[in-house]
């Protein structure tokens, strides 16, 4: 399978702090098209930055980042606004969603910003919401949606731009079990039906059987990488 | 574009109660400012009108002169030339009104004291000014009468009663002696002193021959159809005339110690319509800065997903601006018919004391609002400038914004 993302000695040292923290050092690893990954460790370990780094919101201190044979590591700013948007899908833990956008909107969003055709953005949008069983909720804006839906909005959303992977840090952290299991379930069946590359943080033992490769971080260092062969 | 707008327009209303409470004080600020410009222009469009016609017409021709030197020399003639331009403006010129005039020595019996004469023709002041209704005795000669009307101020000086004679002494043309006796016909009051004290009319015709100046003018007003086309028309006028011997002025070249206390009191009144502006726009400031504080981390995702910086600072600039437009149109739709009813029918003034210096001064005893569109327009491009400022707050905060600090959790 084709490698989606691969990182080199990945370092970040954050110097602003009374002691330099080592939140990443020298973490190499290879994703592939249609991984499903958890990124777990305890809190502290540097699941966030790793994600961050990765997915270009943030400057490693030393190695590289090579989606699509490029290190984005070194892209520019004004260039890496449109690469992320072009490739790469994120869900964060909270405060995902538009609050003024409904639903079908905020999933269409991303297309929206790349200019897609209305008609295409619209049914793309529709489908999306569908698979993550929200279709009777298209014309709702997020206040009166619950966490779990909210979530498996911006999962939705996150999608339906087709990037090239999405990285969802603690996508799981602030629901209940029961909507962890659920959003952890439609994030599976969207990995497989649509074949895109997932990175998930947690710290939360809950759902980390969900994935199908796990990486544990501690002290910012790969400390374990295991792949099960798991039927989602 | 669209959905900026329409981000922008809906984050508005997530505060409903903010939203309106800010746009409500750049409403009142706004209506506040109409006011006092309005008022403060339509008393100044008394005040010009008052000018206009107690004292300087819309235009004057006058010998070049005239206006440095005020001699009986400098009077011009009134001759083909003047007249043909004259007529060749007719569509513009509602009707002109001559005079000659000048300083000289009124006498009685022994006491004698300096007047200021002026030959007239009565219907056209009358028309111009009504200057027979300062009559308190007597009457207004007519044309070919041959008496004086002289101020209240002069009769009561000089002793003299109508019936009386009058004898002036002065210079005439090109250093004649002016030298004349005159009936006293009626006598006229006016409320400021230095023309009560020292006005004396005669017929046009008489005062010309009193002046040894047949033919002559010192001024010839003109009164306009419509006023703001003065400038233009004094411009046309003079190529047509010949500038080495008349001159076409406006009011306001005639008067520019007038338009300069005007212009005075025109950025006075600025300044408090400014300053009432930076009130109302401290306002927005503080709901803009609140609104962009308490969405750190949605701007941060924004960001992160792929929204552009411009993008995001494009809806925080017209939120801005939408909340400074709610505010000032309100206040237009709501200023505007008051203004507009008290433009129509003025506030009587009723302070007794108060209202006799205003008649006296010429001008009509109310308070006059102007419904000028300028002093709407005024308001709204002012508005704009001032969101557009304040807006740049939350557009330099999104270009320093780290997306990591606001995004991450
Ligand atoms: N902006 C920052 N400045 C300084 N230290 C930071 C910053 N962000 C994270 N850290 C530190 O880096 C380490 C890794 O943090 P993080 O990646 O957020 O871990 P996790 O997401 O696994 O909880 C922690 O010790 C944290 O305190
Ligand atoms: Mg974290």
């Amino acid at each position: 399978m084709e490698t989606v993302i691969k990182t080199n000695n990945l370092s970040k040292v954050y110097t602003d702090t009374a002691v330099p923290v080592h939140a990443l050092r020298s973490v190499s690893l290879e994703f592939r098209q249609g991984e499903f990954t958890a990124i777990v460790g305890p809190s502290g370990s540097g699941k966030t930055t790793f994600l961050n780094v990765v997915g270009g919101l943030d400057k490693p201190t030393e190695g590289h980042v090579i989606i699509d044979g490029v290190d984005i590591a070194t892209m520019k700013e004004s260039k890496l606004f449109d690469f992320r948007l072009r490739h790469i899908g994120f869900v964060f833990q909270a405060y995902n969603l538009i609050p003024v956008l409904t639903a079908i909107e905020n999933v269409s969003f991303i297309m929206l910003l790349q200019n897609r055709p209305k008609a295409e953005m619209e049914e793309r949008a529709k489908q999306m919401l569908e698979q993550v069983g929200l279709s009777d909720k298209l014309n709702v804006r997020p206040a009166k949606l619950s966490g779990g839906q909210q979530q498996r909005v911006a999962v939705a959303r996150a999608l339906a731009s087709k990037p090239d992977f999405v990285l969802a840090d603690e996508p799981t952290a602030n629901l209940d079990t029961e909507s962890a299991f659920n959003l952890l379930d439609i994030m599976a069946k969207l990995n497989k039906e649509e074949n895109i590359t997932l990175i998930f943080s947690t710290h939360d033992q809950r759902v980390i059987e969900r994935a199908r490769r796990v990486i544990t971080l501690v002290d910012g260092a790969v400390d374990k990488d295991e792949t099960f062969n798991r039927e989602n | 574009m669209k959905t900026l707008l329409t981000i922008a327009w809906r984050n508005l209303w997530r505060k409903k109660r903010r939203t309106l409470i800010t746009a409500s004080s750049v409403m009142f600020a706004t209506i506040l400012a109409i006011a006092l410009m309005s008022i403060i222009e339509g008393w100044k469009d008394e005040m010009v009108e008052s000018i206009i016609s107690n004292t300087t017409g819309h235009l004057q021709i006058q010998d070049v002169l005239y206006h440095d030197e005020s001699s009986i020399d400098h009077a011009l003639e009134y001759e083909e030339e003047v007249k043909q331009t004259v007529a060749k403006y007719g569509d513009d010129i509602k009707y002109t009104v001559p005079r000659i005039e000048g300083f000289c020595l009124g006498a009685k019996d022994i006491g004698t004291r300096g007047v200021f004469l002026t030959g007239i023709l009565p219907e056209k002041e009358n028309r111009m000014n009504d200057l027979s209704s300062r009559l308190i005795k007597g009457e207004m000669f007519s044309a070919d009468d041959n008496y004086a009307v002289i101020a209240e101020g002069v009769a009561t000086q000089l002793e003299l009663s109508t019936g009386d004679t009058l004898v002036l002494i002065g210079q005439g043309f090109q250093g004649m002696t002016a030298a004349g006796k005159y009936k006293v016909g009626g006598i006229l009051e006016f409320p400021l002193p230095e023309q009560n004290n020292t006005m004396v009319y005669l017929p046009l015709k008489e005062a010309q021959y009193f002046f040894a100046a047949p033919d002559r003018l010192n001024r010839l007003i003109m009164m306009m159809e419509d006023e703001r086309e003065a400038d233009r028309l004094a411009q046309q006028m003079q190529n047509d005339l010949d500038d080495d011997w008349y001159t076409v002025k406006t009011w306001e070249q005639l008067m520019p110690d007038k338009v300069a206390a005007f212009e005075a009191r025109d950025a006075q009144v600025k300044v408090f319509v400014w300053v009432l502006y930076i009130v109302a726009g401290f306002g927005i400031l503080g709901t803009v800065i609140t609104m962009m504080h308490e969405r750190l981390r949605e701007f941060g995702i924004l960001l992160s997903i792929g929204l552009k910086r411009t993008q995001l600072a494009i809806i925080c600039m017209l939120e801005t601006i939408f909340i400074s437009f709610i505010g000032v149109i309100t206040g237009v739709v709501v200023g505007f018919p008051v203004i507009y009813r008290l433009h129509k029918n003025p506030i009587p003034i009723t302070d007794d004391d108060l209202k006799e210096a205003i008649i006296d001064f010429g001008l009509e005893p109310v308070f006059s609002f102007s419904a000028e569109p300028g002093i709407f327009i005024y308001q709204a491009v002012t508005i704009f400038l001032i969101a557009i400022i304040v807006g740049l707050y939350p557009v330099q905060k999104v270009f320093r914004l780290e997306m990591t600090d606001s995004a991450s959790n």
